[in-house]
């Protein structure tokens, strides 16, 4: 009998912990989640995800200055005002030679602004928090490792949008050689 | 006097309108994606914190994630052509591996904390590997650029990946923990 009130104890306390965890979570992140994601939403809608339409024709051109636009600029307002992954749809402004490296810079700015703007990919929010968590447990601030990791995140886009625009050029220069 | 009025009216009911379905939104993303994933996180933490896991997979993750060498390896075993577009679907493995990396090896002090900024890059060279096709759909890409797209995407990772971690690496001096 007292194995078994032993081991019922033990099951329970699985469980308990994890909802220690989840009441954390809740109450350290939900509410200043909330009013955040209200204030983001608003400012989007007000401003008008629109706008950004002008960003993307300007993209959309040939020659080594706009590559920053192309691969920095241009993800950065897509992911912000379209968030994922409505974001994507900004490649129709560009010619099809770019549209995998366009892909490929925006879809790898999904997770570094989270620590910031959790609006852009609410529903992976984890691939952030999971690591902040950690940091927040040893007593630091997490502010200086989202803000880095949003620049950092800008900086990889600007290579990963090159490094694929010239792959793709390869690959379909064989192809065309097929 | 009157048209004054009306247009002060107007503005002030567009702005609070617009406010108030942002606060709709923003309640829906956090009952819809995000409470959801606290509560299977929380599960999860609670789980291996009390069984002991935990101990088992930080041991097993230690040498991977406490170095350069380690996190660059991570990083390139994950990018890797056939195993990207497998790991990407809702960023749920890296959400998962930065979960335990953040709850365990770097809250207990076993790495150090600025190398939270390069794991976080380490976790995630598959993002969107799993959504090449239909992302690029949304950008009205024509079907030679998404066979063209999906190859050079994967393969971009490959090099982007590591890339990516090492850049990280380079910043982590930055950040303002011990």
């Amino acid at each position: 009998m007292d194995a078994l009130v032993l081991a019922a104890e033990w099951f329970i306390g699985l469980f308990k912990t994890g909802g220690d965890v989840f009441v954390s979570l809740v109450v350290g992140i939900v509410p200043l989640l909330i009013v955040l994601l209200t204030f983001v939403n608003a400012l989007v809608a007000l401003i008008g995800p629109e706008k950004i339409d002008k960003v993307g024709e300007w993209a959309a051109r040939d020659g080594i200055i706009y590559y920053p636009v192309r691969y920095i600029l241009l993800p950065f307002l897509a992911v912000f005002f379209l968030t994922n992954p409505m974001a994507y749809t900004m490649g129709r402004f560009l010619p099809e030679k770019y549209k995998p490296a366009f892909y490929d810079s925006a879809v790898s700015y999904v997770h570094p602004p989270l620590g910031i703007f959790p609006h852009i990919n609410p529903g992976e929010l984890f691939v952030w928090l999971g690591i902040a968590a950690g940091i927040e447990a040893l007593g630091y601030s997490v502010v200086p490792l989202a803000v880095w990791y949003l620049i950092v995140g800008l900086i990889v886009i600007f290579i990963r949008g090159i490094v694929t625009e010239r792959i793709t050029a390869i690959m379909w220069a064989r192809r065309e050689a097929k | 006097m009157n048209k004054f009025l009306v247009k002060i009216g107007r503005g002030v009911g567009g702005v609070v309108g617009a406010l108030y379905q942002a606060g709709r939104e923003s309640i829906d993303q956090v009952v819809v994606n995000i409470l959801p994933f606290m509560a299977f996180i929380a599960l999860m933490i609670g789980i291996i914190l009390k069984t002991g896991i935990g101990d088992w997979i930080a041991n097993l993750l230690a040498p991977l994630a406490g170095s350069l060498i380690g996190l660059l390896i991570l990083s390139a075993i994950i990018a890797l052509p056939v195993l990207s577009p497998l790991l990407g679907p809702g960023a749920v493995i890296a959400q998962i591996i930065g979960t335990l990396l953040g709850s365990t090896l770097i809250a207990n002090g076993d790495i150090p904390a600025r190398f939270a900024l390069p794991a976080l890059f380490a976790i995630n060279p598959q993002v969107g590997c799993d959504f090449i096709p239909v992302g690029l759909a949304l950008g009205e890409a024509e079907p030679e650029t998404v066979e063209v797209g999906v190859p050079a995407v994967l393969f971009s990772r490959l090099i982007t990946g590591p890339v990516s971690v090492l850049i990280a690496f380079l910043f982590m001096p930055l950040l303002p923990y011990e």
